[in-house]
């Protein structure tokens, strides 16, 4: 462990980059944490007559249609996207490994069938699906997380079970099940604590993806509904008044979307070099 | 930018992406009429199920009908005027004394766009089709007391009769209407089969018309190209179209619909955002059409059979803490006319509709009238728009989500896709309270209340039975004394006002562009360009 | 002889396995479309003034609604098997001629996008590979990476913002061609191979020049994975012992990154691209919102949410097709390219 420490440090050192992801990752936490003390004005308190301001001392990034303070909402909506993005990566992730696992640890008719089924996931236009998926199940945020979950899963299946395909027969997974583990506990116990790095990395990219699927799903009417801050229905919203020249209503958001995502993704790039050296390039 | 795009592409280094600029185009763009819009032409009949608003654009020039409506200048602006018909097909129309028969006397020089002649048995079989095929004309027709084939007849060359069982006062309008379209029977005969025998599917894609225009392309739900049928005699002024040539196109982008009326590549369009309209505005590139529909109203209502909704204190009580103004600012830009915050009460000032109701923000009164109706604490709802209407209705919802906590009212918002709302609207459950819009086609009181507050059927906005309002509605159809039948009209207001199974909120300004050579624009009641009207200055 | 053979067996047990999931497809879709909380019944009675329930009824039963749900899917799958996919209620039409008119154009802008997308990220690819963790290294992985970041709409609209609103040097972002310069022959549907037949060569300039926008926003979100691939297959390649023999020989060293190195290092990147291909094709349905491009993906876009059912499942199984068919393809070209066999 603690020589994965070191490579860390050492990793971390000479990559400014990853670094500087890592800290964006934690100021983003920090503001989903602590959202509400941090907003300089109440995020959902409309004030007609302020609509539509460009940024100036008092709205350091301007007002929206109905006078609300766009860094008070760009603040608050930190929290939604990022309670969106991990619980739709954490449930595809729970559900999607312990699946994987077990198709590639018993193999088998099981392994088959889920096989089979994964491959009808996938053959999907994906989005579109999702798309599908929410319409059905109405948009609320609970569902959007459902449907950005349920996509995602062939991905962590497959990964999982190629991972446990590998190790199921290692002397150590041997020893295991000859110490009397059930099939079940050497799964849980044994098996997915050993892909966790590898995982990790895909985690860590998937975060960004979910959040911009959301945002997608927001900009067709299918996402979160307004009032409630969101940077995908932000820029959906703010996209009606670009050719108004009140560009303020969609860069920021915008902004805020992307970063939130390059922070994830360059972030998964380090991790990736730091937990799966295997993988580096 | 004072230079035109084209000249200054050819100029430019365009990195690539220069486009070729003749003089042959440059004729060919004068003359033609380059019309956007969000959503699409799916069908070239205007009456097919499923057919969408769109397709009016195109069929109101493509067809004739018997009659049309007069169009008169309001404030600078043309106005549709159903009061005073004209003719299309037909050059002369007489009601009977006891306004039950009219009879169209047809030109006898019209002609169809394949050249042979428009007769009587052309209208009989037209007619015959809209009352018995399986299209939105039957019902529509149905408004008009016209319901069988038996009441249409052919009384001599170039001479129809249509017999009524009532003297129905919306009989000869719904001729006008963009479903009573003239077709070219034995053009279309030809297309029938046994199991189709009004030939719906051929004419959803092909037209069989007398029109100004002839379909040279259509590409359903994508574009409609048009071409001037010169030899076309149903003009006003027996005059053919100005253009030679129109191009109806669909971008869904309503930005990018904007950025082309500004820039001069398109020539009108009818929905751009209202949004765009104050910077459109400002920048003086576009001529912004000052359109405020008349017959075109914007509501929130209540399910009145669904509690808490099913006590009218209750509407009353959020009648009187919406945000009228901030939602009229916020959502629209101040433009179009209120519906709210009149001084009358009891009878209104006027029989027409729709007309500002005595609303007024007042949450002091509302907090009153919840408490009465025995909900002081407030309660839990939920409040509904429709995807397609979220430019509007998403600030609308969250201002009034922001008001009615202040009275303690907690509302959740729930944003569904057009197909859904309209399932909900039929099904009249889970849906207890949403904004919407309504219109219709013919701008008479009653009609509107016909359509929107009677009846077990969708379009009934609060699901409301009110036994004196259809006893009025009933009367008022076939009422020919004017002043009765403006006390009639007068009388449902009162009730609606009262009764608040609806609110009414503003009458929303069409968000319409040309460019600035464009000129006589008229607004319709189907809220459609008509090609027919335009001309190049 | 006997790769082909092999090659062919593959081929044929790949088709058959992938009936399975083809047929999952169809009949997940349908299920989902008929769990969809809307009635398309109500939807297409919506402009009769008299739409009471009775109306509906008969509009149910007119669509075969009335019937029970297996019996109703026994019948789609009955249709599917003879090629017919149904009618769409929004456009009127039948949704196989539908799709044919919309796939070229889905399938032009992504493959215009595709060709973009690997002319940028080959060499990128290949000169972050050769410069490992320097400077340029970096930059490029981070600018790819920015690339990845954007939802595909905002880029969209930043393009168009741009290059046609504020530089006017784009064209307006209305579909495939600019319809004052040429009416578009309908020979295989694919502007730029249809205009270049007829020899209409200022058709052809239009309809470039309308591509080039939403290609791009394409391009730049596939940028990232593919210039990855290329980077990492390169440094493989480059640390491979036969690059090292080439160069202790004293081969030029660009002869050696461009005639050994990279060929053998563009494989794994042809079989992602194969990847990328299908994956865009079913969600590019953002970008032709955002330009109003007639493709599949906005078609099956506007039906759901008119609830119209046919053209969402005939959607969903021309992409399941599509994908089954990339993947063959990749998977016969992998196997008519072994890299054993190229090295030598």
């Amino acid at each position: 462990m603690s020589s994965t420490l070191s490579h860390a440090v050492w990793v971390l050192r000479g990559n400014t980059i990853t670094t500087c992801a890592i800290f964006g990752v934690f100021c983003l936490c920090i503001f989903a944490l602590f959202a509400p003390w941090l907003t300089p004005f109440n995020p959902l308190a409309t004030d007609v007559a302020n609509a539509l301001q460009p940024p100036n001392a008092r709205h350091v990034f301007g007002t929206d249609q109905l006078g609300r303070d766009i860094l008070s909402r760009l603040i608050l909506a930190t929290r939604l996207d990022l309670i969106i993005a991990a619980s739709a990566v954490v449930l595809s992730f729970a559900i999607g490994s312990l699946i994987g696992s077990f198709c590639g640890y018993l193999g088998g008719w099981i392994d088959r069938i889920v096989g089979r089924i994964v491959d009808v996931i996938m053959a999907f236009p994906l989005f579109v699906l999702a798309m599908a998926m929410v319409a059905v199940l109405g948009n609320s945020v609970q569902n959007i997380i459902i449907a950005t979950a349920f996509i995602n899963l062939p991905i962590y299946i497959r990964f999982a079970r190629a991972e446990v395909n590998v190790k199921r027969d290692m002397g150590w997974v041997e020893a295991a099940r000859a110490s009397g583990h059930s099939d079940l506990s050497v799964t849980v116990r044994y098996l997915l604590p050993n892909i966790m790095p590898a995982m990790t990395v895909q985690i860590s990219l998937n975060l960004g993806w979910a959040i911009i699927n959301a945002a997608g799903l927001s900009f067709l009417g299918l996402g979160v509904v307004a009032p409630t801050p969101e940077w995908g229905i932000m820029v959906a919203e703010g996209a009606r008044f670009i050719t108004a020249g009140q560009w303020w209503l969609v860069a920021f958001p915008g902004l805020a979307l992307m970063l939130t995502v390059l922070c994830f993704n360059l972030m998964g790039d380090g991790l990736r070099d730091i937990l799966d050296p295997r993988m580096r390039t | 930018m004072s230079l035109n795009r084209r000249e200054y592409l050819s100029g430019s280094l365009a990195l690539g992406l220069t486009s070729l600029a003749g003089p042959t185009f440059a004729q060919d763009r004068k003359a033609t009429l380059r019309h956007l819009m969000g959503g699409s032409v799916n069908s070239l009949d205007p009456s097919a199920l499923g057919a969408a608003r769109e397709c009016y654009s195109v069929t109101q020039s493509v067809y004739d009908r018997l009659i049309g409506f007069r169009r008169k200048k309001v404030d600078g602006q043309w106005t549709f005027d159903e009061s005073v018909i004209v003719p299309e097909l037909a050059e002369r129309v007489q009601r009977s004394a006891d306004g039950l028969k009219l009879t169209f006397h047809l030109r006898p020089d019209a002609t169809w766009h394949d050249g042979t002649q428009v007769t009587a048995e052309d209208v009989k079989w037209s007619l015959d089709r809209m009352v018995s095929a399986k299209s939105n004309a039957a019902a529509q027709l149905s408004s008009g007391s016209m319901t069988k084939t038996e009441q249409f007849v052919i009384a001599g060359p170039n001479v129809v009769e249509i017999n009524l069982p009532d003297a129905n006062r919306l009989a000869l309008p719904n001729l006008g209407l963009p479903f009573s379209v003239i077709i070219n029977s034995n053009l279309a005969k030809r297309h029938a089969s046994a199991d189709d025998p009004w030939a719906l599917d051929w004419l959803k894609n092909n037209a069989a018309g007398s029109g100004a225009y002839k379909v040279e392309t259509f590409r359903p739900s994508e574009q409609v190209v048009l071409r001037r049928h010169d030899n076309w005699k149903g003009g006003r002024d027996r005059k053919i179209a100005f253009f030679e040539r129109v191009i109806a196109q669909t971008v869904p982008e309503p930005a990018t619909r904007a950025n082309l009326v500004e820039r001069g590549d398109a020539d009108i369009c009818l929905d751009v955002q209202a949004s765009d309209i104050a910077s459109l505005r400002k920048r003086g590139v576009a001529k912004i059409l000052p359109i405020s529909p008349t017959n075109v109203f914007t509501h929130i209502s209540f399910n009145t059979k669904l509690a808490p909704f099913d006590n009218p204190k209750v509407r009353q009580a959020i009648a009187a803490a919406l945000p009228y103004e901030e939602m009229f600012e916020a959502a629209i830009f101040g433009r179009g006319r209120k519906l709210f915050g009149a001084n009358w009460t009891g009878e209104p000032p006027t029989s027409a509709f729709p007309l500002p109701l005595p609303n007024h923000t007042d949450l002091t009164r509302a907090s009153v009238l919840l408490a009465e109706a025995g909900h002081a604490a407030g309660f839990d709802t939920t409040f509904t728009f429709a995807t397609g209407y979220a430019a509007v209705a998403e600030p609308i919802a969250a201002l009034i989500k922001e008001s009615l906590s202040k009275i303690g009212i907690r509302v959740t918002i729930q944003k569904v896709p057009d197909a859904q709302l309209f399932t909900m609207q039929a099904e009249k459950k889970n849906l207890p309270f949403y904004i919407d819009t309504g219109s219709a086609w013919l701008p008479e009181t009653f009609y509107f209340f016909w359509i929107y507050y009677t009846r077990d059927q969708r379009w009934n906005l609060g699901n409301w039975t009110n036994a004196r309002i259809v006893e009025l509605v009933t009367a008022a159809r076939t009422e020919t004394d004017a002043a009765k039948y403006d006390a009639y009209c007068k009388e449902m207001i009162k009730i609606l006002a009262e009764e608040a199974p609806s609110v009414l909120t503003f009458q929303a300004a069409i968000d319409g562009v040309t460019t600035p050579s464009i000129d006589g624009f008229t607004y319709h009641y189907h809220r459609q360009t008509d090609y027919r009207d335009l001309i190049r200055t | 002889m006997s790769v082909w053979r092999s090659i062919a067996r593959r081929f044929i047990r790949r088709v058959i396995s992938s009936i399975p999931a083809i047929i999952g497809v169809v009949i997940v879709t349908f299920i989902l479309m008929r769990v969809l909380p809307s009635d398309p019944a109500v939807f297409f009675t919506s402009s009769s003034v008299t739409a009471g329930q009775a109306e509906i009824d008969s509009m149910r039963k007119k669509m075969g609604l009335d019937q029970p749900l297996p019996l109703q899917l026994g019948m789609y799958l009955r249709d599917v098997a003879r090629g017919d996919l149904g009618n769409s209620l929004t456009t009127n039409q039948p949704v196989v001629k539908d799709l044919l008119r919309r796939l070229p154009a889905s399938l032009e802008l992504t493959f215009v996008a595709l060709v973009l997308a690997l002319a940028t990220s080959i060499p990128l690819g290949v000169l972050s590979a050769l410069r490992s963790g320097s400077l340029i290294d970096h930059a490029v992985r981070f600018l790819c990476t920015i690339g990845v970041c954007m939802p595909t709409f905002v880029s969209g609209l930043m393009l168009v913002y741009v290059f046609y609103y504020l530089l006017g040097i784009a064209p307006d972002p209305t579909g495939r061609i600019d319809i004052f310069v040429a009416s578009p022959p309908d020979i295989t549907g694919f502007l730029l191979i249809d205009l270049a037949l007829i020899g209409d060569w200022a058709g052809w300039r239009s309809a470039l020049d309308n591509i080039i926008l939403p290609a791009c926003t394409m391009a730049l979100f596939v940028l990232a994975p593919l210039t990855r691939m290329t980077r990492a297959s390169m440094l493989g390649v480059l640390g491979s012992e036969f690059v090292r023999t080439a160069k202790s020989v004293g081969l030029h060293s660009w002869r050696i990154v461009v005639v050994y190195a990279l060929r053998n290092a563009l494989l794994p990147v042809l079989t992602m691209a194969g990847v990328v291909f299908s994956t865009m094709l079913g969600a590019n349905v953002l970008v032709e919102k955002v330009f109003s491009w007639p493709g599949v993906a906005s078609y099956a876009l506007d039906a759901l949410m008119a609830s119209d059912y046919a053209p969402v499942q005939g959607f969903v199984l021309l992409m399941a097709f599509i994908f089954v068919l990339v993947n063959l393809t990749v998977d016969v070209l992998y196997g008519m390219a072994d890299p054993r066999v190229s090295i030598e």
